[in-house]
């Protein structure tokens, strides 16, 4: 059963096209990687699964359930507001800059979401939030503010307040593009503990260790478009399409 | 936890002002127990000023922590003098005296306090209105409905596009005209009204840039992680957008105790107005020297609290 499912979609920012005619699906439990060159529409698309960014037509299915159709910039489907905002927190996710909300501390920013919008009690929400930090390896940082910790723990951070609203599916936007490289490894170490758990996962990443090492299935996505897709080992191995091959040979 | 730590660093900064002022304290005391010798004494009230003092008879007699001033007729000769007395002891002080002029402040000094009394109150419930107000304001002039923005805007123009003085006079003289029920006969709430009115369109400008300077992050991220708008604005944005308030609020708070002096043309007693006429029944000037002073330690106080308060703000940084 595919968690994710989008079909034909389109984005254009005025005269230049982003995306074009993207059709793919992410299956439960399945890890996938994007990859591909700067520009190349990556984090575009994995934006506008989640509604941070407009698709200019095309149709986005959540669960197997029609969360998205837009034709020709407007929208075409319109759910009501209780099944639009429970489609839209099945995914959870993660920024290249964090996104940490700097006047609350740790354990404030993993309840935050729990408490106002799902509605949990404090208790419940804090206890939780105590077990992700611990799966992260910060429980002793919970009264920290953001501005203590470095970038690979305001990461793990942010990984651990996106797990407290229970997603189905984690989406992750280059989320390791803004660390040092010494704090790679930590924020690579956590998203992997996490697919091993059975998350089902979708990474836009500039890691080709980790998408070799983690993914499923690796996305070549190029000039809007997903040029190749396979197993890493094919992919990274025996690329069919010029296009990528000309990439990997440029960045390996 | 954190916030007790941001606490614990203030006394240290309290310190050299605890001690200049426990000094001062001090030596009041230590000056008001111990009488100074005899031949300091220039002269004595006579008896029948000193029984005239506070009565119907005397002018002006006022008493403050270890300083008298009185001024009044001797009852017998009928004529005017001026006494200051400190720490028990009473000096005659001659009108041709060089510290006549200073003797005057103390005279004075009540009604400025009054005066600067309307003046401060006036200022903190207008600029406090005004800051209310102007959330509304300023969520209306980013907001993406179209007569609400245009409304705000239109608000905020008006108020920042005409003088306060003007607007002053229109609260105060215009409105009853327009119609009789919007008469406002209390002088006090005439100038809040207006200024406050003003306030608001400033401050909602102050408002508007200090959100739309919060990271779009904090907006993407709240809005991935299932919040409304309401939500977001209340929980994530005005929080942080609060310490860069401060700032400019402290600015505009200042203006509003210094413009708070045109309530003068309505006759309201403010600082401004009280010094105005004391000069003018004293026909001594020199009354705008302790006023202007006094503006001086209020606009210090208020500049000392914001400070304290952006500190307070800033733990998180």
């Amino acid at each position: 059963m595919s968690l994710i499912r989008t079909a034909n979609v389109c984005k254009s920012f005025g005269e230049l096209t982003v995306l074009k005619d993207i059709n793919m699906s992410v299956e439960q439990g399945e890890v996938v990687c994007i990859i591909g060159p700067s520009g190349a529409g990556k984090s575009t698309f994995l934006r506008s699964l989640n509604q941070l960014e407009k698709i200019t037509s095309g149709k986005i299915f959540i669960d197997e359930e029609l969360f998205l159709h837009r034709e020709n910039g407007s929208t075409v489907l319109r759910l009501e507001q209780i099944k639009y905002k429970q489609l839209l927190l099945e995914m959870g996710m993660v920024f290249q800059s964090f996104n940490l909300f700097p006047h609350k501390t740790v354990m404030e920013n993993i309840m935050l979401a729990p408490v106002h919008v799902k509605k949990q009690s404090k208790a419940e929400a804090e206890k939780k939030a105590g077990e992700l930090l611990a799966k992260v390896g910060l429980a002793d940082k919970s009264d920290e503010y953001p501005a203590r910790l470095s970038g690979g723990q305001q990461q793990r951070v942010a990984i651990a307040r996106a797990l407290a609203m229970e997603p189905k599916i984690m989406l992750f936007d280059e989320p390791t593009s803004a660390l040092d490289p010494e704090l790679v490894g930590e924020v690579l170490g956590v998203m992997k503990s996490l697919a091993e758990s059975g998350m089902t996962m979708l990474v836009v990443t500039h890691e080709m260790g980790f998408a070799r090492e983690v993914a499923d299935r690796v996305i070549f996505m190029c000039d809007g478009v997903i040029a190749e897709q396979g197993p890493p080992e094919k992919l990274f191995s025996k690329p069919e399409n010029p296009r990528t091959r000309q990439f990997l040979n440029s960045i390996l | 936890m954190s916030k007790i730590k941001g606490l614990t660093k203030l006394p240290a900064k309290y310190i050299p002002l605890a001690v200049a002022m426990a000094v001062i304290i001090a030596l009041l005391a230590v000056l008001a127990i111990t009488k100074p010798p005899a031949q300091n004494v220039k002269g004595q009230i006579s008896p029948a000023l000193k029984e005239a003092a506070g009565t119907k008879y005397s002018e002006t007699y006022y008493n403050y922590i270890c300083f008298n001033a009185v001024r009044g007729k001797d009852l017998k000769t009928a004529q005017e003098e001026t006494y200051v007395g400190f720490v028990g002891n009473i000096f005659a002080v001659p009108d041709k005296s060089p510290i006549a002029p200073v003797v005057d402040i103390f005279f004075w000094l009540p009604a400025l306090i009054r005066g600067s009394g309307i003046t401060i109150s006036l200022s903190i419930v207008s600029v406090l209105a005004g800051v209310f107000a102007s959330v509304f304001l300023a969520l209306g002039k980013i907001s993406k409905v179209k007569l609400l923005n245009k409304t705000c805007s239109a608000y905020i123009f008006f108020f920042r596009g005409t003088p306060l003085m003007m607007q002053l006079y229109f609260v105060y003289y215009a409105l009853p005209q327009i119609h009789p029920a919007l008469t406002i006969n209390n002088k006090f709430l005439a100038a809040f009204l207006a200024f406050a009115l003003n306030s608001a369109a400033y401050c909602a400008e102050i408002i508007r840039a200090a959100i739309q300077s919060i990271d779009k992050g904090q907006f993407e991220a709240s809005k991935a992680l299932g919040l409304s708008y309401g939500q977001t604005m209340q929980l994530v944005i005005i929080p942080q957008s609060i310490r860069r308030l401060i700032p400019p609020v402290a600015n505009e708070f200042i203006m509003v105790l210094k413009d708070a002096s045109l309530v003068s043309i309505i006759a309201l007693s403010d600082l401004t107005h009280t010094t105005r006429s004391i000069s003018s029944s004293s026909s001594s000037a020199l009354v705008y020297i302790p006023a202007m002073i006094i503006y001086l330690i209020i606009t210090a106080f208020f500049t000392f609290v914001f400070n304290k308060l952006e500190k307070r703000f800033s733990i998180y940084q």
